[in-house]
């Protein structure tokens, strides 16, 4: 067996081994290098900054606890920064397993700022349905959400004055980490209530969602944690995302240096089977 | 037996699909009104939908547990985890935090849930960079496009790829805003129209699958 044969059969634990060390060592020991704002994140951010005081803010969170290490520190930022500028906010989600996460970020945050459930914001919880709850939703609130998940009658809540249907909501961003998502809640939402909408998703399906937003039909984009990280430079308070891109360059490095070699090696093979007649694996 | 088998669904079909295809162009108080009622009706659905996932599901592993086929013990092992936390669900109304106190719910969802479905995602970044490792191979002209171009958008993406090449950031926005979404709206128009399609064959009831295959 040549080199370049053993090398492309390396056992698969040393690249879990060098994984783990490159996700592991700059969490340990951050660098702290510049995290540069892109337009998509610049989007979502420049929106939340033009609407006035009191404005109503929906923050869909749609995603379950398989997705928190890219999307809830995006939920932290955006409600960090809605609760700043003093808008009301309505939480909620469409995805079922997320519920729980949803209601508790969202009480943190609220009580890091000193807001108060139902006159600052709301969590109304989540209810079946997906794409009809957000029609719902856009003909009737108090029908499809009679109650917050605190079991509070949603038509006695002061942060709900005046919010009858999703055409009085000013701004709507969904965190999504797949369907029902992003492109749910433009397909039964912004397109027949004309709400502004943004979005932010895991890294996995952002590329998915840049049509979207190429058109207008999103105003903004924060892609996974990059984009948690870029929203928490703008907000001014770094988090865990900002924390966390050091290990992802790391391991993006490591990543493409692996891929670089298994092709030298793959060539060094083809070069030395070509001469002897035989194909590479 | 037919009509209620065959000719009642196509027509409910047919008229149902006729009119709220129709409600989306007509801003009529009472078309608002029947689109209100019906998508409630739908959100009730959707519960129903749930049960029914949850009965198939506890059918399903019934009957692997009963057959004892390979790997039953791992139904067993839902079965637990499935009833143990519907009960305790069901005794906290569903509530994870009361009064500031974390319930057995809460105690299931946080320290159950959340880091098993968080470490199911976690080790998939592993078996990423072993399958990249083992078959990112530039094997033809096309694959090596394509090694080209993830490689940039992966330096692109994190800070340390653009603080080694400045130019990765902007090849990567570029990447994504033009080749890659004009790739993604070709793609998507071609759904769109395949949906279309298939709805108003659906509507027409010239496709009949959904309504299963039992006897004329």
């Amino acid at each position: 067996m040549t080199f370049a044969e053993r090398m492309l059969k390396i056992d698969r634990r040393i690249i879990f081994l060098v994984i783990g060390l490159c996700t592991l060592i700059p969490l340990l020991y951050p660098v702290g290098l510049a995290i540069k704002i892109s337009p998509e994140v610049h989007g979502v951010y420049d929106y939340i900054e033009s609407l006035p005081e009191g404005s109503v803010f929906l923050l869909s969170l749609d995603f379950d606890p398989a997705s928190k290490p890219e999307l809830y520190p995006q939920a932290v930022s955006l409600l960090r920064h809605a609760f700043k500028k003093n808008l009301r906010v309505i939480g909620m989600t469409l995805w079922l397993p997320g519920t729980g996460m949803a209601n508790e970020v969202i009480t943190r945050v609220a009580d890091e700022a000193g807001k108060v459930s139902g006159k600052d914001y709301v969590f109304l919880g989540w209810s079946p349905g997906g794409g009809s709850v957000i029609i719902n939703m856009g003909q009737d609130l108090y029908k499809a959400f009679p109650t917050d998940y605190n079991n509070q009658p949603t038509k006695d809540l002061m942060v709900l004055k005046d919010v009858k249907t999703l055409r009085d909501v000013a701004y709507v961003v969904s965190l999504a980490a797949g369907t029902s998502g992003i492109e749910t809640w433009y397909v039964f939402g912004k397109d027949k209530y004309k709400f502004e909408l943004g979005g932010g998703c895991t890294g996995v399906i952002a590329p998915g969602l840049y049509p979207l937003l190429r058109s207008g039909q999103i105003n903004g984009l924060i892609g996974g944690l990059r984009g948690a990280a870029e929203y928490e430079v703008l907000i001014d308070q770094k988090g865990r995302a900002v924390a966390g891109m050091d290990a992802q360059s790391a391991t993006h490095l490591a990543i493409i240096v692996l891929v670089i070699l298994c092709n030298i090696f793959y060539f060094m093979l083809r070069k030395s089977q070509g001469r002897t007649g035989q194909q590479p694996g | 037996m037919n009509f209620f088998r065959r000719q009642l669904p196509l027509l409910i079909t047919l008229v149902t699909g006729l009119v709220f295809a129709a409600q989306y162009y007509v801003p009529h108080p009472a078309s608002e009104e029947m689109l209100t009622n019906v998508t409630k009706w739908l959100q009730i659905i959707g519960g129903f939908a749930l049960v029914l996932g949850v009965t198939s599901l506890f059918h399903i592993h019934a009957v692997k547990i009963r057959r004892r086929e390979p790997g039953w013990g791992y139904s067993f092992v839902l079965y637990a985890g499935m009833l143990g936390t519907i009960v305790i669900g069901l005794w906290h109304n569903g509530k994870e935090v009361v009064n500031g106190t974390m319930t057995a719910f809460g105690w299931i969802y946080n320290f159950m849930m959340v880091p098993l479905q968080g470490t199911m995602f976690a080790i998939l970044a592993f078996f990423i960079a072993s399958a990249a490792y083992r078959s990112f191979r530039a094997r033809s002209r096309e694959a090596a496009v394509l090694l080209v171009a993830a490689v940039i958008v992966m330096m692109g993406r994190v800070p340390l790829g653009e603080y080694l090449v400045p130019l990765s950031g902007d090849l990567t926005q570029w990447i994504l805003n033009v080749l890659n979404a004009s790739v993604r709206r070709a793609i998507l128009i071609g759904i769109s129209l395949g949906a279309v399609a298939l709805s108003l064959k659906i509507i027409f009831g010239i496709e009949r699958a959904y309504l299963g295959g039992g006897k004329e």
